[in-house]
């Protein structure tokens, strides 16, 4: 460092900006995707009847059989929740392209792994009402027992949202940079294969009522949660950077 | 000894193998508003963002505030402010809650905000949306933000545009305020600025650097 930067380095002091923590910033960023999806309901109410569609048709295919019914039932309810999330995240960075805001958090001088990290608690909250949702039109179609064991599927629930959300939120980005929105389900559908099998075989077994395996199942997910959510961290500032 | 707030040494960006700004050697020194003037599609927008570090030249080097360009950018960020083309807010959100989100994202207190809106003139559309707004009280919200962060070194791209003569107003007094603060202010703008807001003028023509003068004051 010549004399001259530091001279420069002394006049420009480090401003309060740097003290902006990653969860501060990550809680920023989560609770205004929040607040603008409440106002617009853009995501939800446009991949909310995709996913009944798709249960409905999903229905007539089957037939009347009640038994093969519910045997299919969690594999739909995921592939539904999945199909539908995917279109969830193109829409989620729609917000981040109007007038340039991407180019907003990029300028601001945080950790781009907490902006990553704020767009995933936020795809993972519409992402686990989506589930929900779809899960009780399940129980409502496909007779589905929900309540056999309620807490362990709300933490399946959980654990595929933030699955799916943490590979969207970081994929997501490439709908809004070069716009390369066929490049989405591509990278995501395959990735997040372990994701959604865990959580079908999970949640299969909660609504036999057995618990047997669930424990096995509910650690795959967190193991790939916590693996999808640190590499976005990682590498979310490599991405949005030019 | 120099005190250059902006040092660009021989910086060139390229765009899908056209180069936009070409070998650009440009030193600003503290205090100092310099006016980049040239037409369109000359690189001054381009040249703006590779000072704000939303680019990364091609080739070439430099230094903003004695941080090196390409290393320590979130050193950068965190003192200089760019007014681009686009104002760059949610417009699902209100004035004032954009602007609490870019404190939020700075490290501001939230109640700078407020204020901020007031000197620009739209604390009486404060809980309104943003995508209500015309493009002139776009621009005042964008320059309400840069008045909040108070930056080292303020980066506006065609500032003028769109804004009517009140609003035209607003800009004199931050390069004004700019100046009695002894920030350092770079205007790319394509039409003169307001007269004596501005020290020097350089000219970009196909992103090249082409001629540097000073203004009498």
């Amino acid at each position: 460092m010549t004399l001259q930067d530091a001279t420069l380095r002394t006049l420009a002091p480090r401003r309060p900006a740097l003290r902006a923590t990653t969860l501060r910033v990550a809680w920023a960023v989560a609770e205004k995707d929040l607040r603008i999806e409440i106002r617009s309901r853009q995501a939800l109410g446009a991949v909310l009847p995709f996913a009944a569609t798709m249960l409905l048709a999903f229905g007539f295919a089957l037939g009347p059989n009640r038994t093969l019914l519910q045997a299919t039932a969690p594999g739909l309810l995921w592939l539904a929740g999945l199909f539908a999330a995917v279109d969830l995240f193109h829409r989620s960075y729609q917000s981040e392209a109007e007038s340039g805001a991407l180019e907003g958090l990029l300028l601001a001088p945080v950790h781009k792994g907490a902006v990553y990290l704020g767009k995933t608690i936020a795809a993972a909250t519409q992402v686990l009402v989506l589930v929900a949702a779809t899960a009780l039109m399940v129980a409502v179609l496909f007779g589905l027992p929900l309540t056999r064991a309620p807490l362990l599927l709300a933490l399946t629930l959980v654990l595929g949202a933030i699955g799916l959300s943490s590979l969207g939120s970081l994929f997501g980005l490439l709908t809004v940079i070069g716009a390369r929105q066929a490049a989405l389900p591509i990278l995501v559908l395959p990735l997040v294969s372990p994701v959604v099998i865990g959580a079908i075989r999970a949640t299969s077994s909660l609504a036999q009522g057995s618990t047997e395996g669930v424990a096995g199942w509910l650690g795959v997910l967190a193991a790939f949660d916590a693996a999808f959510l640190a590499t976005g961290y990682l590498v979310y500032g490599h991405l949005v950077e030019d | 000894m120099t005190d250059n707030v902006v040092e660009l040494r021989g910086i060139t960006r390229v765009f899908d193998g056209l180069p936009a700004v070409r070998q650009v050697r440009l030193s600003v020194r503290a205090g100092e508003i310099v006016w980049v003037c040239g037409g369109n599609g000359s690189g001054k927008s381009t040249l703006l963002r590779l000072v704000a570090t939303a680019l990364s030249p091609t080739f070439g080097d430099g230094a903003v505030l004695g941080f090196a360009l390409l290393r320590e950018r979130e050193e950068i960020r965190a003192r200089v402010e760019l007014l681009g083309h686009q104002p760059r807010f949610y417009g699902q959100l209100t004035a004032l809650e954009n602007l609490r989100f870019v404190c939020r994202m700075y490290g501001i207190d939230v109640r700078h905000a407020l204020p901020a809106l007031a000197r620009v003139g739209l604390d009486e559309v404060a809980g309104v949306r943003a995508s209500s707004f015309s493009q002139g009280m776009r621009q005042r919200l964008a320059l309400g933000r840069c008045l909040m962060r108070d930056p080292d070194l303020i980066l506006l791209d065609e500032p003028y545009a769109g804004l009517d003569v009140d609003a035209r107003g607003i800009v004199t007094d931050l390069l004004a305020d700019a100046e009695r603060r002894g920030r350092t202010v770079l205007l790319a703008s394509h039409e003169p600025p307001t007269e004596g807001t501005v020290h020097r003028r350089v000219q970009l023509e196909s992103g090249r650097l082409e001629c540097v003068g000073e203004f009498a004051r």
